[in-house]
Parts: C-alpha cells; sequence; structure tokens
C-alpha cells in the first residue's frame, strides 16, 4: 500500500506546489502550502493507521519499484517527514520566504515522500538529484550572497553524480566501486567531514523552511539503509562509523565556538547527523535502533528548533551569540520552545532524544569503547550549545524592542511538534518496536548463506532480477 | 497485602512532584497561569503529600522490619539484551534523604510566596521548582544509574535556569551557563558510568544487599573495573558537589533567587554528589583507589574553600564557601567509610545552610538585633585559624584566598580560553576554505594584503 498512499500525496502537493507558486503573496502562499502539507499529513496517518491494523492492501507488485513491502516503519517516516514539511512551512517568515520558496519546499518534501517509497537505486539516485537542484534553483535567487548557489553546486554536483554512478554500478554488480561512489555522495549530503563545508553557509544564509525540507529527512540516511545496509566491509563501515563520531565531537565542539545563530545551528545539526552516521554503520542493534530514533529526532527536534530560530529571527534580524541580548520577559512561548526543542534534540530527559542517544551509547560501547565515550561528550557539548544560545538570544537585557511572541499558527505547530517529541519520549515502546524490524532484517541478511558473503554487490542484482525484497523475510 | 500500597506510597513521592509540573507547566504554555495563591497550593500540596507518603513508607518499613522496598514500574524501553527500567527502591538512604528533601522544597515553596510575591518570574520560579522537586526525588528513589542521570539531567538544567533567574541582567546569565558547563562536562562521568555497569556487569541497577547498611550498584569483577567506574562515579559528583577544581560555578550561582540558592546549594543539589557516593560506596570501597580519590578531592576542597570564603566579602558567597567545606569533610567522611555520619553530617548541614541562606538579607538586621539584645558588640570569630598559619605566610595566604586559589584563572587561561582559541582557528579556516571555493579572487587580494604587512 505504500505506494498508493505515496502516489495519493504526490497527487495532492505536485498540482498544489505549483497553485502555491502562483499565489500573489508569501501569506497566502503559506496559508495554502500550510493545508496542502496537513492534508498529506493526514493521508500519511490514515497509511499508518492502515498499516498498524494491517487491513489488506492492493494485490499489485512492482518488480522494478519493490514498493509493496516496504519496511514496517515507513509509514511513520512518511508522517514524520510531513510533520517536518508542516513545521518548516507553518513557521517560515514570509519576510525571507517567496511564494515560489514555498512551492519548492513542497516539491522537496513531495521527493522525499517518494524517496522513501521507492527502492530501486536508480529511481533513487534520480530523486536524490532532483532534491539538490530544487535547491540549487532556490539558492541560485537569493540576491544575498552571491557565492551561495555556486558553493552548493561545488559539493553537490559531484555527491549526485557520485550516488548516480553508485547506483548504476550497484545495480550492474560492480558492488566496491558502487559502494565507494555512494558513500561519497551520501557523505556530501550528510556533510560529515571533511566533506562538510557547504553546509554552515547553506543554513546561514538560505531560507531557513528550505533548509529543513532540504535536510530534515536526511534522505542520506534512507539511501544509507536501502543500497548500503549490510553491504560494507567490516573496516569500511568501521571506518564509515569512525568518520561519524568525529563529525559528531568536532561538529560539537564547532558549535561552541559560533557567533552567529544559524552557524550554532549548522554544527548542531552537523553534530547529530554524525551520531547517525556513526551509529548506522556500527553492528550492533541496539546502536543501529539508537541511530535510526536520533534520524527522527533530527527530523522532528532539530526541525523545530530551526524553525523557532528563524522566527525569532524573523522579528530581530541577525541573530548574534556574541553576547546576551535579549530577553524572554515578553516572548515567554517562543522561548520555551526553543529551549523544549534544542534539549530534545540532544537528549533531554523523557523526550525521543533522550532515548535515541541513550541506546546509541549503550549498544556502540563493546564495538568503539572510545568512541562511545566520545558520543557522550559530543551530546554533553550540545547541551552547552543549545544552552549558550538560550542564553545570548533570549537573555540578558531589560529592554523590549517590540518583539512579539508567537503567533496561533506557529504555536499551534509548535505545540504539535512538542506533543510528539514528549509522547514518543514517554511512551517509546512501539517506535522502538518498529525499528526492531529493521534491524533484525539486517541480521537475517547478513546470515543469509545463498546470497554470498557480506559486501557481494551480485546478492543485490541478483533481488533486483527476481524481484525479491530486502526485507521480505 | 501491603506491598502494593506501599508500592503506590512510593510512587507517589515521585508522582506528585510530577503531577504539580504537570498542572503548572500545561496551564503556563497556554498563557494561563495559575493565581499565585493556586500555584503555591498546587506546589505546597504536592511536597506535602510526598512528605506523608515517605512518612508512611518509612512506618511501614520500620513495622515490618524490612530493610528496603523495591518498586519495579517496569520497562521504558528495550532493545534485544539492553532493556531500561523504571525501579524505584526505598530503604535507609533514600526515604530519609526523600523525606528530606520534600520538607525543604515544601517550606521554601511556602517561604517564596511572600519573598517573590509579585514577582513577575513568580510562576516560573515555582515551575522550575517542582521540575527540580521531582527530578531530586528521582535522584534519591532511582533503582538504577540510569535513573539517577534522568533525574541528575533534570537538576542541572533547573539549577541553570534558577541562577539565570534575573534574566534581564548579563551577570546571572553568565553564571548560569557556567554552572551548566561544569554540569554537562561531569555529567559525562555518570552517563560514561551507567555505560561502562551496562558493559561490565550487565546492568546499571542496585543490586541485593550484601549486609551494609543499604545496598549498592553491582560491583564489577575486577579491580580495574570497580576503580574506573568508582573514578567515573566521582568525577560525576564533583559538579554538583562543587568540588575542586569544580567549584568557581557555586559562588556565582548565588545570583539566583535567596529562597532556590538556599535549596539547591545549601541543602539539596549540592549534596546530591554525596548521596550519589554513599549509594555506589560498595565500588568505592572495592577500588580503594576511588575511596582515595574522594578522600583526596574533599580535603583539598575543604582547605581551599575555608581559606577562600574568609576573605569573602559578602554574605552569600561566604555562605557558598562555608558549603563547600562542609561538603569537602562529607566527601572525606564517605571516603574514610564513615557512612552514618555522613548521613547525619548531610542532614545538619543541609537544615543550617538552608536557615542561614534564607535569612541571608535580613543579615544587618538580624546583626543588630543581636548586638541590642547583648548589649554590646558581637566577638569577632574564625581566629583560631589566623593562630595556627605563621606570620609569615598569612599575606600571603590572604592573596591565594583574594583570588580564589587561582583556580578560576588556571581554567580560563590553561584550559577553556586555549580550547577556544583553536576551535576558533579551525573554523577560520573552513570559513577561509569556503571563501576560497566561492571568493578566489576575494582570497588572493587577502593574501596579498597579508603578504605586504609582512616585514
Amino acid at each position: 500500500m505504500m505506494i498508493a498512499f505515496a502516489a495519493l500525496q504526490l497527487l495532492l502537493l505536485l498540482p498544489m506546489s505549483w497553485v502555491v507558486g502562483r499565489s500573489n503573496s508569501s501569506r497566502t502562499a503559506r496559508h495554502r502550502a500550510s493545508y496542502t502539507i496537513a492534508i498529506a499529513g493526514i493521508v500519511a496517518l490514515a497509511h499508518l493507521a492502515w498499516s498498524a491494523f494491517s487491513l489488506p492492501g492492493l494485490d499489485w507488485t512492482a518488480h522494478w519499484l519493490s514498493m509493496e513491502t516496504p519496511y514496517s516503519w515507513a509509514p511513520a517516516f512518511s508522517l514524520i517527514t510531513c510533520l517536518m514539511g508542516f513545521t518548516a512551512i507553518a513557521l517560515s517568515p514570509i519576510s525571507e520566504t517567496r511564494p515560489t520558496t514555498f512551492r519548492r519546499i513542497l516539491l522537496l518534501i513531495s521527493v522525499a515522500l517518494v524517496f522513501l517509497a521507492i527502492r530501486h537505486p536508480i529511481g533513487l539516485a534520480v530523486l536524490w538529484s532532483a532534491s539538490a537542484l530544487i535547491t540549487w534553483l532556490e539558492l541560485r535567487d537569493l540576491e544575498q550572497p552571491r557565492g551561495i548557489a555556486k558553493l552548493f553546486a561545488i559539493y553537490h554536483l559531484p555527491s549526485a553524480v557520485a550516488f548516480a554512478l553508485g547506483a548504476i554500478l550497484l545495480t550492474q554488480g560492480h558492488s566496491a566501486a558502487g559502494l565507494v561512489l555512494l558513500l561519497v555522495g551520501i557523505g556530501i549530503r550528510e556533510a560529515v567531514l571533511p566533506l562538510h563545508s557547504w553546509f554552515p553557509p547553506f543554513v546561514q544564509h538560505a531560507p531557513m523552511g528550505l533548509v529543513v525540507a532540504f535536510f530534515a529527512p536526511q534522505l542520506g540516511v534512507y539511501a544509507h539503509l536501502e543500497l548500503l545496509r549490510g553491504e560494507l566491509p567490516h573496516q569500511l563501515a568501521h571506518s564509515v562509523a569512525s568518520v561519524g563520531a568525529i563529525t559528531a565531537v568536532v561538529a560539537a565542539a564547532l558549535g561552541l565556538a559560533q557567533t552567529n545563530g544559524r552557524r550554532a545551528l549548522a554544527f548542531l545539526i552537523m553534530s547529530q547527523t554524525g551520531l547517525v552516521a556513526f551509529g548506522l554503520d556500527a553492528s550492533s542493534p541496539v546502536a543501529q535502533i539508537g541511530a535510526l530514533l536520533t534520524w527522527q529526532v533530527i527530523g522532528v527536534a532539530t526541525a523545530g528548533f530551526a524553525m523557532t530560530l528563524a522566527s525569532l529571527e524573523a522579528r530581530r534580524g541577525n541573530l548574534s551569540l556574541t553576547a546576551p541580548v535579549g530577553s524572554f520577559t515578553r516572548t515567554p512561548r517562543m522561548a520555551v520552545a526553543f529551549l523544549f526543542m534544542g534539549f530534545a534534540s540532544v537528549g533531554l530527559p523523557l523526550t525521543l532524544g533522550f532515548v535515541a542517544e541513550d541506546l546509541l551509547v549503550q549498544g556502540s560501547v563493546d564495538e568503539f569503547p572510545v568512541l562511545a565515550f566520545a558520543l557522550i561528550l559530543a551530546t554533553a557539548l550540545n547541551g552547552v550549545a543549545v544552552m549558550r544560545a538560550f542564553f545570548m538570544l533570549f537573555s540578558g537585557s531589560a529592554e523590549h524592542i517590540g518583539e512579539c511572541d508567537l503567533t496561533r499558527r506557529e504555536a499551534g505547530a509548535l505545540t504539535l511538534v512538542m506533543a510528539m517529541l514528549l509522547l514518543t519520549g514517554l511512551f517509546p515502546g512501539g517506535t522502538v518496536r518498529r525499528l526492531e524490524h529493521v534491524t533484525g532484517d539486517q541480521g537475517h541478511i547478513a546470515t543469509e548463506p545463498d546470497l554470498g558473503a557480506v559486501g557481494d554487490g551480485h546478492r543485490r542484482a541478483a533481488k533486483m532480477e527476481t524481484g525479491l525484497e530486502i526485507d521480505r523475510f | 497485602m501491603m506491598k502494593p500500597v506501599v508500592d503506590l506510597m512510593v510512587l507517589g513521592i515521585l508522582g506528585f512532584p510530577a503531577l504539580a509540573v504537570l498542572a503548572l507547566g500545561l496551564r503556563a504554555w497556554a498563557y494561563r497561569p495559575w493565581s499565585e495563591r493556586a500555584t503555591v497550593g498546587i506546589v505546597g500540596f504536592a511536597f506535602t503529600a510526598a512528605v506523608a507518603d515517605c512518612a508512611l513508607s518509612s512506618v511501614w518499613l520500620l513495622t515490618a522490619d524490612v530493610t528496603e522496598v523495591r518498586v519495579p514500574l517496569g520497562s521504558w524501553f528495550s532493545v534485544g539484551h539492553y532493556s531500561f527500567d523504571w525501579n524505584l527502591i526505598a530503604d535507609r538512604l533514600s526515604i530519609p534523604f526523600a523525606a528530606f528533601s520534600a520538607v525543604l522544597l515544601g517550606l521554601v515553596a511556602s517561604f517564596s510566596r511572600r519573598y517573590l510575591h509579585r514577582e513577575p518570574g513568580f510562576a516560573r520560579f515555582y515551575l522550575l521548582l517542582a521540575i527540580f522537586g521531582t527530578a531530586v526525588e528521582l535522584v534519591v528513589l532511582a533503582g538504577s544509574l540510569d535513573l539517577v542521570f534522568l533525574g541528575w539531567e533534570l537538576v542541572g538544567l533547573t539549577s541553570a535556569l534558577l541562577i539565570a533567574f534575573f534574566h534581564e541582567r548579563r551577570g546571572p546569565v553568565e553564571h548560569g551557563l557556567r554552572a551548566f558547563l561544569t554540569y554537562r562536562l561531569c555529567d559525562v562521568g555518570l552517563l560514561a558510568a551507567g555505560v561502562a555497569l551496562h558493559f561490565m556487569v550487565g546492568t546499571s541497577e542496585v543490586g541485593p544487599s550484601t549486609g551494609g547498611p543499604w545496598a549498592g550498584f553491582v560491583v564489577p569483577s575486577t579491580w580495574a573495573g570497580a576503580t574506573i567506574v568508582g573514578l567515573l562515579i566521582v568525577w560525576a559528583s564533583m559538579g554538583k558537589a562543587a568540588q575542586l577544581p569544580f567549584s568557581g560555578w557555586l559562588p556565582r550561582a548565588m545570583e539566583g533567587p535567596t529562597p532556590s540558592s538556599a535549596v539547591f546549594y545549601g541543602a539539596l543539589s549540592i549534596h546530591l554528589g554525596p548521596y550519589l557516593l554513599l549509594r555506589a560506596e560498595s565500588i568505592l570501597q572495592a577500588s580503594g583507589l576511588a575511596a582515595g580519590a574522594v578522600i583526596a578531592v574533599g580535603a583539598l576542597t575543604a582547605l581551599h574553600a575555608t581559606f577562600v570564603g574568609r576573605t569573602q566579602t559578602d554574605i552569600k558567597s561566604a555562605l557558598a564557601y562555608a558549603s563547600m567545606t562542609q561538603v569537602g569533610l562529607i566527601y572525606v567522611e564517605i571516603g574514610l567509610g564513615f557512612r552514618y555520619l555522613a548521613v547525619a553530617h548531610i542532614v545538619g548541614h543541609a537544615a543550617i545552610r538552608t536557615l542561614q541562606i534564607l535569612r541571608s538579607p535580613s543579615l544587618l538586621h538580624d546583626h543588630h538585633h543581636l548586638e541590642q539584645a547583648m548589649g554590646t558588640q558581637l566577638p569577632r570569630t574564625g581566629g583560631h585559624l589566623e593562630r595556627l598559619v605563621p606570620n609569615a605566610l598569612q599575606p600571603w595566604l590572604y592573596r591565594v584566598a583574594l583570588e580564589r586559589g587561582g583556580f578560576d584563572a588556571l581554567l580560563k587561561d590553561w584550559i577553556v580560553g586555549p580550547a577556544l582559541r583553536f576551535i576558533g582557528r579551525v573554523d577560520r579556516w573552513d570559513q577561509a576554505w569556503v571563501d576560497y571555493l566561492t571568493k578566489p579572487s576575494a582570497v588572493r587580494e587577502r593574501r596579498s594584503r597579508h603578504d605586504e604587512v609582512r616585514p
């Protein structure tokens, strides 16, 4: 049923993105886009309910697209993608977001939803390039700074090319070269060290809604799961995990030295994605589930955090972190949302972020004792970065400069996000159980004798030919 | 038959403050805060109910002649062999602490009603106090190190936010951030200790009682394992307890409202470090080295704080150093294995220090009152140390004490400063690379300018 619901969402999002782009004003565009993504979210919710109650699906299989047996968690991620899209749109300030930008945000969310429904490497490569192209078009339209589109292209053109070549090589059975190219492509998109330099300027200068729509769905993680899971040789997987951990620590440290709110956010996100990269390539299922949960947390909490920051920036202008110059006396809700969302993204107790990081650390200590300690240090530094940003932006001044608190629309969206983070944090059992299927599948793949040794791309090619899905076990 | 009732009572110690958090938090988010009277009523009721639950639980423990009661609340989440379970433990260590905490929190809630009357942050203060109360009860009743960490983090967060309570001034904000940085660095030790325990013994839960007055965490089978876990726990406890070299935040923490200073840094938060050590005492003693570290840290801190405290010119800083001194002595007692003495010391110190801090705004008034009552000037106290220290050493010692032992300068100039400068340099390299990619001409110009000024 994944394809049916994804098609339904596309049928809604694609025409509406055109309508949104043709709107007379940004306010109207935001209004239309909000309703559109809300309806797409309802479709995703229906899909989740359908899957939860195991209702009958269409008796139709598509070998090429291999959509009919999605991961058990895919409906949930579809809903999360809609939620992050809703957050990105509802909280996008009209001062920096034009109707065209809203259209591109809807398109990026559409791409992300289809990405979750498709499992063929070539299809994924096409969507991968499409999302980069949409984002580049938006950056090209920006008046300032002029070099940002160029910088984005310098990094994402090789990323798209590497991903496409890797996907082709993988389908042809040339697994070693294919895997390396895919890793390069994904590494650039996920901004792991040392391929990260495009990311801080991107977050600093691009419209925040676009940043969230492009980055928060974490297509790289899905591509990693779909194309690389269980394929990497042990040494390579170990190296990738190490690079992820180093990214997490270095980015967390760099975040502390930032004097601009947006750049600090960029390094916080980088640190979080480093944690995901680390966990995905750890061999322990506990760490892998921790990584997948961190993926969700980035999607929800970090997106909410980023959009709260954008809302504040729209009211105040440049967000400097050099000295405490704000006051939350008149903006208490915004301050609370900022603090809650920030800490939820770095593991506030009783939220999903805490569960994610606990599993990540507990699961990795056996395999990477030193790196597990580094992860703990990274989360500690990220917490300090969030608190520093909160204090610098919301306290230190008695002057009121006319900032208003969250509007009803903004408060509604953030309440939804916060409620989700708290509820999934307080009752994480269902979420964790869904993710257990993923890691369970991997274990099955790794021990499957007739599909050859781990790292053998012929296995994937054989599956593509026979229409056998990875997680049909 | 009574067990389910007792379980509920133990749960209530934690549950009532948590419900108060919910009641205050939801209304505040909806922009409809409770009136001052209702706010105090909710928080006061929560802590009164917690005290009643503590009393009933302890009565049951005594009458049933049981040393402990464990309340398993089920698994929060589990994957494979790893499970995060909610287990509370009520025993001779946790129940007195829980009761004492609830009593002090209730008293401070009552005291603050007039102290913070019509203060703009009134509702915020009570919400943070309720979160803090819940977190403290969670740390105290936690049946595993994982749960301790949960409450520990929340204590740190509320502490930093209350230090920065008067957020319109920069001083409190900067001090709150400093305290939070110290907490987070030390929290690394607690989480690492929990992870290490899971790795070594498969669980971080409080094990069965082994003949001591109360049960402790399961001891790793090897000396090296016990030493690693023990030292990590000591590291974790030093931040909250303001022990050297992490003591600099405590005098600065007094920027917060007096009631919160009293309950955090005179009574509860500062004693959570010793509480953790008492719960982990089996590991400390198994290691020996860790117990020695506790003694060394405590003794050094006590010496440092007693000297520095004597040179302070404001009452809150003097009280902060006095707290630090006493907690240092408590560390020594724990390291030497005097468990009951340490517990009595904690309770006595917390009670007297809370009273002193709460009365500190009225210090001059109290001083005059006493002098009037005695009909003469109050005698000078604390001269015994001056008699012990040689005259030649006194000026040097005075200067060192005024500089707070040089620890602040050491941290700033030798650790934090260089680290931040290095990070800043790495960040500039990154930005220079971006400039090179996007504006090569600008980079060339900058380089040529740089060459021009080079001799």
